[in-house]
């Protein structure tokens, strides 16, 4: 299978086989090639390296842990079930680990202001965050519906100091968040620095932040090691823009004994066309700068979408999972918003650990996956982040009162 | 010749500055948009741009954007818009019209390009391709139409050459850092910016984005081939629309056209 993979993608025009691209207004075109000629000249740079170590061992908190999923185990009766702890890290997500490294970017580049898009407000929080301790000028664009089912977050950003502007655009959801950030750094393209969130966008992002997020695949090898003595036989990882599973996945691409499984938003179901699920159910188009599969029309308008979980809720993908999709490296599976649900509550009451709604989704394909392997096997779920932001949604969709 | 080339050239020959303006196909509705082809020609516009709605149009100003979603709302598309151009070439043969857009409309209906030079279209502007790709880079094969493109403040010197080498229309200078309708023209920093795209192309190179009023168009066409009227109109589209009557429209289009060829 790896025969068909190419290695050291993207390609320096930023093509991961006919996925990805620059497509942008003229008026970013510098921006882009800056950040690119920035990073590539301190990406192999020791003292780079050192400095977000540093960050992600003293703030972050890494290496985040991998744990053994014992009563899950025993449920599924099939394959050891591991959890790469993503959730523990500080401001409770992997997104952290992107913009540790990307404020670095900002702060060689002479930028003095930070702007961001967010969906379920993580990538919003990791954001300021890291603009907090800088004191840079922060500002995160966040959908306006996304605005009300993750206000816990848009509180915690404003802690922060940042500022957040809901959008009420198009259909007020994270692509609408993502054309509003790149209308800002159009228009403050000089001092301004657009932390994107996701592998999504223009080239160099897509790269940028998948070489952020590897950080979680490269411990995988080692605690896996050191916990089972080989590879994991499977990875699962959940798929919105997909950074968290390119961080997982990555490392493991030309190890062809691990089988990497994205799972998107199946939303009421694929059939129903309320979903958030592009791999699944799209075919490539161009949005938001990169070519990539694509929720649209026939005409090429972009369709709106549905997922309970609004970091999930996005009719595009990275460009790189488009290529995994179609050399069959990776295959990505979909699951309901109902079957979500009752991962959620599984993982909660098995194991003590209570999800984010998005990480929800690669649980729920346990069922299916597990009932195919056995006990001799290991596989590892990525715990993207917890799920504190939507103890309020969750008691809301099951008509509990909190007040 | 292509009708486009043809009008620039005169216009460039006779030392008059060519007025540009633009409208969203389908906004308010189809039939006021071949009227407003109709009106904008008898004000002295030399070139139409007609504005192919997108769902995510990020390089548009607030305007620009609800048009695109009121013109989505009434079902337009590329066919439909094809043929509102051609009924107009039945009333008007010397017109140039460009089509603007964003790359995936136009890539969803690839097999419709072949059509677009028999419907009447002279010229195609994608919003969001780089400008050194050609038409053909992007799967476009139709040598009758023109590839306008953009050039903006930030556009380094060395992919100056490169994108007005790929170009064959005109080149769109973009007279700020922001998106369409914004407010932030620096006279002095366009004025050197149109000399060094002038130093690259015999094209012509004409100015747009935020430019408003008479002494807006009067600056800039001092130095540009012309100016590109976008937000303004749209504006005035959207509070013409009730009443359909587009005169205030035309009347502002003569006095910028007379403004720039003082």
């Amino acid at each position: 299978m790896s025969s068909n993979y190419e290695k050291n993608l993207p390609n320096q025009e930023g093509y991961f086989g006919e996925y990805g691209g620059k497509y942008v207004p003229e008026t970013l075109m510098l921006a882009l090639s800056e950040l690119e000629s920035t990073y590539l000249s301190v990406k192999g740079d020791l003292d780079f390296q050192k400095e977000i170590d540093k960050d992600l061992s003293s703030f972050v908190g890494r290496p985040s842990p991998l744990y053994f999923a014992e009563r899950l185990t025993k449920k599924y009766q099939g394959p050891k079930i591991w959890l790469k702890r993503e959730d523990l890290n500080h401001t409770g997500a992997h997104k952290i680990n992107n913009t540790v490294g990307q404020i670095i970017l900002a702060k060689m580049m002479g930028k003095s202001r930070i702007i961001a898009e967010t969906g379920a407000g993580q990538h919003g929080v990791a954001t300021a965050t890291v603009a907090a301790r800088l004191g840079l000028d922060c500002h995160i664009y966040m959908g306006a519906e996304d605005v009300q089912r993750q206000s816990l977050n848009v509180y915690r950003i404003k802690l922060l100091g940042a500022k957040v502007h809901p959008v009420d655009s198009g259909t007020s959801t994270l692509k609408d968040a993502l054309n509003e950030a790149i209308r800002d750094w159009v228009t403050n393209v000089d001092d301004t620095y657009y932390i994107i969130g996701s592998v999504t966008g223009p080239h160099p992002y897509p790269m940028i932040v998948r070489d952020f997020n590897a950080i979680v695949g490269r411990e995988l090898i080692e605690q896996a090691n050191n916990n089972f003595g080989k590879n994991p036989d499977a990875i699962i990882a959940c798929v919105g823009g997909g950074s968290n599973a390119i961080g997982i996945f990555h490392p493991f691409i030309d190890k062809d004994e691990v089988e990497l499984i994205g799972v998107e938003a199946g939303g009421e179901g694929i059939k129903s066309g309320k979903h958030a699920a592009p791999l699944n159910d799209g075919k490539p188009g161009i949005l938001h700068g990169a070519k990539s599969y694509l929720m649209q029309d026939a005409d090429g308008q972009v369709m709106s979408t549905s997922s309970i979980s609004a970091g999930l809720d996005y009719p595009g993908v990275g460009p790189e999972h488009s290529y995994l999709k179609d050399v069959g490296r990776a295959k990505y599976l979909a699951v309901t918003d109902q079957e979500v649900m009752k991962a959620f509550h599984e993982l909660s009451e098995l194991e003590g650990i209570i999800p984010a709604l998005e990480t929800a989704h690669a649980f729920a394909v346990l069922p299916e996956v597990c009932s195919k392997m056995d006990s001799s096997q290991n596989i590892v779920l990525n715990v993207s982040g917890r799920g504190d932001k939507d103890i309020s949604s969750v008691a809301s969709i099951e008509g509990i009162n909190l007040e | 010749m292509n009708r486009l080339t043809k009008v620039l050239s005169q216009n460039k020959e006779n030392n008059i500055k060519s007025l540009v303006a633009y409208l969203v196909a389908g906004d308010p509705c189809e039939e006021s948009t071949l009227e407003l082809l109709n009106g904008f020609a008898l004000s002295g516009v030399d070139v139409i741009e007609v504005g192919v709605p997108f769902s995510d149009p990020i390089a548009e100003g607030p305007i620009i954007q609800s048009a695109h979603d009121r013109s989505l709302k009434n079902g337009t598309n590329l066919k439909k818009i094809l043929k509102i151009i051609k009924s107009f070439r039945k009333s008007n043969s010397h017109t140039p019209i460009v089509l603007m857009g964003y790359i995936n409309g136009f890539l969803a209906n690839q097999s419709e390009f072949s059509n677009f030079s028999q419907h009447g279209v002279d010229g195609v502007l994608i919003v969001d391709v780089p400008g050194e790709y050609s038409l053909s880079d992007i799967g476009f094969q139709n040598d009758s139409i023109l590839s306008v493109s953009l050039i903006s403040p930030t556009t380094s010197k060395e992919r100056v050459s490169d994108i007005c080498n790929a170009s064959s229309g005109f080149i769109y200078y973009i007279t700020l850092r922001g998106v369409t309708g914004a407010n932030k023209i620096n006279v002095n920093e366009i004025h050197e910016n149109l000399l060094t795209i002038k130093q690259s192309t015999d094209l012509p190179v004409l100015a747009g984005f935020g430019i408003k009023t008479k002494e807006d168009a009067t600056e800039i066409s001092k130095l540009a081939d012309g100016v590109i009227i976008g937000s303004q109109v749209v504006e005035m589209i959207k509070n013409s629309a009730s009443n359909k009557d587009f005169k205030k429209i035309y009347n502002y289009l003569k006095e910028i056209k007379h403004s720039i060829n003082l």
